[in-house]
């Protein structure tokens, strides 16, 4: 059954293989000659790319400062995505990708000095 | 005793909606000032908020994703941030309000003004979000709020003429003294209480902290039907109450201290200790309910990892937009607003915004994509469409009722 990009793709929430969010798609990168999707945009980046306007270059600004590695958005290969149901299910554990800066920088710099964040809950 | 306990999430989310600090306190005021004639009120939105959790607690069950998470699904990112936006306002204020009537219900204790309590009342939530299982906290949460029973049975030991009250539950109209205008506001932020938006979005995301699948959609009717009906009867106990006691004399209750009082009344400083232990109970659940609201709904919205299964380390994003809600309710106390008129205001915007709440939950409870089969059936659809209607006719009033009667003067 071929995939609708727009109703079964954008927006949805992307899963790792524990059932881990990872991130929504925020976008979708098409193949050269735009017959398959190559790769799930993912990120505050992608989101402000899709909104436009002054909103959306404030989104993908801030986004972009946090985050000076990274040239474009967050990519997860379409070749890791297992299923797609009412989440898009990737076959990897989450920490086999690139980790998202806002979160690695708060893990580092904040939730993770607090005693006890390594905690189960 | 476990099935009994699975119907803490249902009694827990319900008592942040209907007897939150702000309820207690203007169900209160209509008792004291309509008697029990906005009785019919709370029984339309107790049915309300029945059908609509009913379809959120389905749809989690079924597609084991959170309602909001959907929403920006199927309205898109912009409807969805707008959403997200009035959403996330009205959690927030709430939440400064309830952490203020856990320092209130502190205060009627100890003597000591509330705003020292503020910050103490802050850090054990906090603490509580951080450190303690969302099972453990719903349990006892949700279990002592029912302490508030006390005010349920007071009604009787106070012997009112319990005619006169039928005739008042039954007299559609404001009594003699009172106009349309307040009549109608009062009944506006009755209702907005009974709906209020985080109760769904807490009960969904509450549905996957306690990982329910397909298999758990009877414990997810339970929830509702049992759940529900029950914080409506505690907001009752309030309404009749001060009817009983305080609408014959022609006080007005403006405070919480007031709002206990009957319990006093009739089983002396036991009830009084009970009616305040289970206000302590119920704004502290509140409390709770609003912080992890935050959080679920700014993470769902973005996609990011959210939760109280997870380690706190590996949802870092999510307590960091906890921490910082909690941050800016104190910070919002400490400028000595009151948190009763806090919640009164809340009530009437978050009337405003219930329609964007509602129609995507009914959307979505329609979506054979997510649900198959469990679909809403014609009657949920029925009752789903006529709420509504309702719910945009209270937004569409609720502004111009609240200007037209200098909040319910």
């Amino acid at each position: 059954m071929p995939l609708l990009i727009a109703f079964d793709l954008l927006d949805r929430q992307i899963l790792d293989r524990d059932g881990i969010p990872v991130g929504k798609v925020d976008d979708v990168e098409l193949s050269p000659d735009s017959r398959y999707v190559a790769a799930l945009l993912t990120g505050q980046r992608a989101l402000g790319a899709r909104f436009g306007g002054v909103l959306g270059r404030w989104i993908t600004g801030t986004a972009a400062r946090l985050d000076t590695d990274r040239t474009g958005p967050r990519r997860i290969e379409y070749a890791l995505v297992a299923k797609v149901d009412s989440a898009v299910h990737l076959s990897v554990r989450r920490e086999l990708l690139t980790p998202p800066a806002l979160e690695a920088w708060l893990d580092e710099h904040v939730i993770g000095r607090i005693p006890g964040a390594s905690d189960a809950g | 005793m476990k099935r009994l306990l699975a119907v803490t999430l249902g009694i827990l989310t319900a008592i942040g909606g209907f007897v939150d600090i702000g309820d207690i306190v203007s169900t209160s005021e209509s008792g004291s000032r309509f008697g029990v004639a906005h009785t019919w009120v709370l029984v339309v939105g107790i049915i309300g908020i029945c059908v609509y959790a009913e379809m959120s607690g389905r749809v989690t069950a079924i597609s084991t994703r959170p309602v909001f998470d959907l929403i920006r699904e199927r309205l898109g990112p912009r409807i969805g941030l707008v959403n997200l936006l009035g959403s996330y306002l009205i959690t927030l204020l709430t939440l400064a309000a309830e952490i203020g009537g856990v320092a209130l219900a502190l205060q009627l204790l100890s003597g000591a003004s509330y705003l020292l309590w503020v910050p103490a009342a802050a850090i054990v939530l906090w603490l509580a979000l951080w450190r303690v299982k969302f099972e453990t906290l719903e349990r006892v949460f949700g279990l002592s709020g029912l302490a508030l029973v006390v005010l349920l049975v007071s009604i009787f030991w106070l012997h009112p003429d319990f005619a006169d009250l039928k005739g008042q539950a039954t007299t559609f109209s404001p009594p003699k003294g009172e106009n349309w205008p307040t009549y109608f506001f009062m009944a506006i932020a009755l209702f907005a209480s009974a709906m209020t938006p985080y109760e769904v979005f807490f009960f969904s995301s509450g549905g996957v902290e306690e990982r329910w699948t397909p298999r758990d959609l009877t414990i997810s009717r339970i929830n509702v039907f049992l759940g529900f009906p029950l914080g409506g009867l505690l907001a009752f106990g309030f309404l009749a109450t001060s009817a009983i006691v305080f609408e014959p004399i022609g006080v007005d209750v403006s405070t919480l201290g007031q709002a206990v009082l009957p319990a006093g009344m009739a089983f002396g400083r036991i009830g009084l200790g009970l009616a305040i232990l289970g206000v302590f109970a119920a704004t502290f659940g509140a409390a709770m309910e609003t912080g992890l609201s935050a959080g679920y709904t700014v993470a769902q919205y973005f996609g990011w990892s959210w939760g109280k299964f997870l380690r706190p380390r590996q949802a870092a994003r999510f307590h960091v937009v906890v921490l910082v809600s909690i941050l800016l309710a104190v910070a919002a106390l400490l400028t000595t607003i009151d948190p009763i008129q806090l919640t009164e205001y809340m009530l009437i915007f978050s009337a405003v915004v219930l329609p964007l709440t509602y129609l995507p939950i009914l959307v979505v409870a329609n979506d054979r994509g997510y649900l198959g089969d469990k679909v809403n059936g014609p009657f949920a659809n029925i009752m789903g469409v006529i709420y509504l209607i309702i719910v945009v006719a209270a937004a569409v009033a609720a502004v111009p009722v609240m200007i037209f009667t200098g909040m319910g003067g």
